[in-house]
């Protein structure tokens, strides 16, 4: 890991800064239960490691990285998990890559995920038949006062169906002295348009129960720009909270019978941002 | 128990030595004078560098000023002393610093009125405002922390400037001579207006132009206080027996923000150009030498008069657009989020704003110059060898006199302020929450239903917070003092206030001055205010120019009152003036300041290699480039403010081996580029060649290569 993180350090370092541009990201964030898309979730405490690592040509991007989920505490029978009922573990390894054309206030994404489990489907968790591929399309718009995407999810393996979902964030207020700190609210709605389960497939695993919304969410966070190195990169700190409610059968939350729809949960987030846009920034 | 108590002291300890410093500051006033036998009137001039290392903050820009990354024109501190016949001293500095402070003031003072009776009675140090100077030496906690985004009190800052100046002011008094002098000024018009002109509008009466302003300037410029007033002084020189010319006190109300918020570097910014103007004027066409290139034996104090709403005329093009609020899409993957970032402006923009600035200031500083040089040459006609020289001092304690004084008691700064003035909008300008509802992050936006002293002014935050975010979080990080003098200089009198004051404030001050003074029956002939004194308290401006909650009104800390009561000090002061005397101690008490956080933030490390000998160069168009190492960063450009001593880079023209440029010449740049084991390598740009060929010389090691320059024909 070391050597990796070195590596990567020097090779940011030396690269020149007016060249296609290399970037790579680090990110660690801890996380309290919440469930996400009808995949990923977790019924306790999880920590979710992620390295990405792109590379910056004019207006077009292409990026890759990949994702681990550890569940950290032990799960009761019936909980809505990835590792199932007992000591928390590893759950989930995702394998991303996509490219992004930049185009002013606009971003077009195209990109494809790689979701693997490792839970136990014994006991309730989300083992190697949960295992599936989706293609994903994305624009977003930025601006100061709002930041928004829309994504269209596509499974090509397990469902083949569609889900969509809307996001969006706007800061609150920014402190303009280093260290940085910026306020901000987001929220996301998600629309399940062919991820249910398929009457003429009785045995096959599905992400919903229903078609239509399948959750609404909002939130609040903190970010702080914590570190910097000059031509380098920089780290930052985040800390948040968001609530979501999930209208879906599927995934509401806790126990036997899983009948809570709101759900609230504790983030935080450290990332080091190394190359490309951050080298520099303030 | 023992080893828990241990511990929770040791974080007791981390938690007092993060948190802000506190600093008593006793004054030391002057001794009682003894009369010197000879001359009737003796005049002293002195000059230091005062330029740190790259690496310091640029105060004045806020969150804009970003850290010097090297220098343009070296900072000096210029220090004239006026003795009279009965040992009555009076020194004047004016230091290339972009704000006054209380604790360099009496600091110097300590150590000046112990060798040179030149206590804190009769010391004013007084500053050019100029925007691309160093922070980190304030005496408050918010001024150090805030005044540059790169925060923080550094004692080394504090110590090196107290020493340097210190000694200037000694030199000066080791240099006094026999002096002639004469009083004058003249309208400069054309390079200087109001940039609040809303907020001036709303005084009453109506501000309105002289009948001798020009009429084909727009109101913005006709509103001004024009006037460019100057002390000549004349020395004797020893070895001719003659008097001659010797150097300049002036006062003129403009900002020294010539420069683009974005500048990286150090710089005297206007006052540097017109001062060094001048003094070359003085140099070779009055004294007639020729060896002085650079370097002028001259000196010409440029001190800053009411300049709080005075903008130099720069173009428009010279303020670069600031970064802004952005998602910085940066490996967002599927299951990250997206960043936030105060997104900067292009590299381009930045280098095309930088340029028209620096276009304007030497635009500016020229002709400024030309018109006090046009002045100089015309008291050489009313020179005299008497002069009165009296003065009048007091600290005053303003939250805790705050009553007596007319002030508001607890100081707040206004949301205006936080959106930066018209020289500099900050990135906080203009901020609408959602987009859609103000929160007064804008000039102009007074809140006529805030309640107490501070009516019409919308503190931090005060829709949510109302007046608590202030008083916990900003109120106790501001000045609570300022100390006031007023000099006689002969028929002038010179209020000296530490703030900024603007042009309706002071024009009121000036003449409650003058009728305090006419009225005991001294015979004075004008006022003037001289700003930016012996601390710093923000801005002062009248009362109707607060309710219009302006940049100016929104950073007037203690109301509305301030103006008012500073006018009313001043006019005691101007009808108490004395000499021969020592003052009262409680004419300077001790005061306490919060400095804010201590951090080492001058350069400390030592070189651990010898720096490389080299001297790489090549020429590019009309500008020159060279690399090349100069020893440790903190060691350059000067360790001891030397200014005949010290090293320098040249370039100098191969044929003729003439010195065409040095480091301290508007048109040459250097820069840290890179420090290496504690060796600083620095780029030089210098953007004056001809079709020639140069050298880079520096002095102690052999010279660069001959490198020609053919720039394109315009």
């Amino acid at each position: 890991m070391r050597a990796v993180w070195l590596g990567l350090t020097s090779l940011v370092a030396l690269l020149p800064p007016a060249a296609a541009q290399l970037s790579a990201r680090l990110d660690v964030s801890l996380g309290s239960r919440y469930v996400w898309h009808g995949l990923s979730r977790a019924a306790g405490t999880i920590v979710q490691p992620s390295l990405a690592a792109g590379l910056r040509l004019g207006r077009l991007s292409l990026e890759g990285g990949a994702a681990r989920h550890y569940e950290l505490d032990a799960v009761a029978s019936g909980e809505l998990s990835e590792s199932g009922a007992g000591n928390g573990h590893l759950g989930e390894d995702d394998v991303w890559g996509r490219a992004a054309l930049d185009l002013g206030a606009a971003r077009l994404h195209a990109g494809v995920v790689r979701y693997l489990f490792h839970g136990d489907s014994t006991r309730g968790g989300l083992g190697r038949g949960w295992n599936t591929t989706e293609l994903y399309g994305a624009v977003s718009t930025t601006g100061s006062y709002l930041n928004s995407s829309l994504e269209v999810w596509s499974d090509v393996d397990r469902l083949h169906g569609t889900f969509l979902r809307y996001s969006a964030s706007a800061p609150i207020l920014a402190w303009p002295f280093p260290p940085f700190v910026f306020a901000f609210v987001d929220g996301d709605v998600g629309l399940n348009l062919g991820q249910g389960p398929d009457p003429s497939q009785p045995g096959r695993v599905a992400n919903f129960a229903g078609r239509g919304i399948t959750h609404a969410g909002v939130g609040a966070a903190l970010e702080l720009r914590a570190g910097r190195t000059p031509g380098v990169g920089w780290t930052t700190i985040a800390v948040g909270l968001r609530s979501q409610v999930n209208l879906d059968d599927a995934t509401r939350v806790n126990g036997v019978g899983r009948k809570k729809d709101l759900n609230c949960w504790l983030w935080m987030g450290v990332t080091v941002l190394l190359g490309g846009e951050a080298r520099g920034l303030r | 128990m023992s080893r828990c108590r241990g511990v929770l002291c040791g974080v007791a300890a981390a938690l007092a030595s993060c948190g802000p410093m506190r600093l008593d500051m006793p004054a030391v006033l002057s001794p009682l004078p003894r009369p010197a036998a000879g001359a009737v009137l003796q005049a002293g001039f002195a000059r230091v560098d005062i330029t740190p290392p790259a690496g310091v903050g640029l105060a004045g820009e806020g969150p804009e000023g970003g850290a010097a990354r090297g220098y343009r024109l070296r900072l000096y501190a210029r220090v004239l002393v006026l003795a009279d016949g009965g040992g009555n001293r009076l020194a004047i500095v004016v230091a290339d610093l972009p704000l006054g402070s209380a604790v360099l003031h009496r600091r110097v003072a300590a150590l000046t009125a112990r060798t040179d009776g030149i206590g804190v009675d009769r010391l004013v140090i007084a500053v050019t405002h100029t925007h691309a100077g160093p922070g980190h030496y304030f005496d408050a906690g918010a001024y150090n922390d805030l005044a540059s985004s790169v925060f923080g009190y550094d004692p080394l800052m504090l110590d090196s400037l107290t020493a340097r100046i210190a000694r200037a002011v000694h030199a000066a008094v080791a240099d006094l001579r026999a002096a002639r002098v004469a009083w004058g000024s003249r309208a400069v018009w054309g390079y200087t207006r109001i940039r609040s002109l809303p907020a001036m509008l709303h005084d009453i009466p109506t501000p309105a132009a002289p009948p001798h302003a020009p009429n084909l300037l727009l109101p913005e410029y006709r509103v001004v206080d024009p006037e460019l007033a100057m002390l000549r002084v004349d020395l004797l020189d020893s070895a001719t027996r003659k008097y001659r010319p010797a150097g300049a006190f002036s006062i003129f109300a403009m900002h020294a923000t010539g420069n683009a918020p974005a500048n990286d570097l150090l710089d005297s910014d206007i006052p540097g150009i017109v001062e060094r103007r001048l003094e070359r004027h003085i140099d070779r066409d009055l004294n007639h030498r020729v060896d002085t290139a650079f370097v002028p034996r001259a000196l010409y104090l440029f001190a800053n008069g009411t300049e709080g709403d005075v903008s130099p005329a720069w173009p428009p093009q010279s303020r670069c657009a600031v970064p802004v609020l952005a998602v910085l899409p940066a490996l967002d993957g599927p299951f990250t989020r997206s960043l936030w970032q105060w997104r900067p402006p292009t590299p381009t923009h930045v280098a095309a704003c930088q340029h028209a600035a620096r276009e304007a200031v030497v635009r500016i500083g020229e002709a400024l110059g030309d018109s006090a040089g046009a002045l100089f040459d015309a008291l050489g006609s009313s020179l005299t060898d008497r002069m009165e020289l009296a003065r009048a001092f007091v600290t005053l304690s303003l939250r805790d006199s705050a009553g007596v004084l007319g002030v508001c008691p607890t100081p707040a700064v206004g949301m205006a302020a936080l959106a930066g003035a018209a020289d500099s909008h900050s990135r906080m300008q203009g901020w609408r929450l959602f987009g859609a509802f103000p929160i007064g992050l804008d000039e102009g936006s007074p809140n006529p239903d805030a309640p107490g002293c501070h009516a019409q002014k919308r503190e931090l935050l005060d829709g949510v917070f109302g007046e608590w975010l202030n008083k916990v979080a900003v109120a106790g990080t501001l000045p609570s003092f300022a100390q006031v003098s007023v000099l006689q200089l002969g028929d002038r009198l010179v209020g000296t206030l530490p703030g900024e004051v603007t042009t309706t404030a002071g024009r009121r001050m000036r003449d409650e001055m003058l009728a305090a003074a006419r009225a005991r029956g001294a015979r004075v002939s004008a006022a003037l205010i001289m700003g930016l004194t012996n601390g710093y308290l923000e801005y002062i401006t009248t009362p109707e120019e607060y309710t219009a909650q302006y940049y100016e009104g929104g950073s007037t800390l203690y109301g509305p009152g301030e103006a008012a009561m500073f006018g009313r000090v001043l006019a005691g002061l101007a009808a108490g003036v004395s000499s021969g005397d020592t003052l009262p101690s409680s004419r300077a008490p001790r005061i306490v300041g919060e400095l804010g956080h201590k951090r080492d933030i001058v350069p400390r490390s030592p070189a651990i290699r010898a720096p490389d000998g080299a001297i790489q160069a090549w020429c590019s168009g009309d500008t020159l480039y060279a690399r090349f190492d100069l020893g440790a960063v903190r060691d350059w450009p000067v360790s001891s403010g030397d200014v005949a001593a010290r090293a320098r880079v040249e370039v100098a023209d191969d044929a003729t081996g003439a010195m065409v440029s040095w480091d301290d010449d508007p048109q040459l740049e250097l820069r840290v580029r890179a420090r290496h084991r504690g060796v600083a390598s620095w780029e030089l740009r210098w953007s004056g060649a001809t079709r020639a060929r140069y050298r880079i010389r520096i002095p102690g090691r052999p010279a660069s290569s001959a490198v020609g320059c053919s720039p394109a024909q315009p």
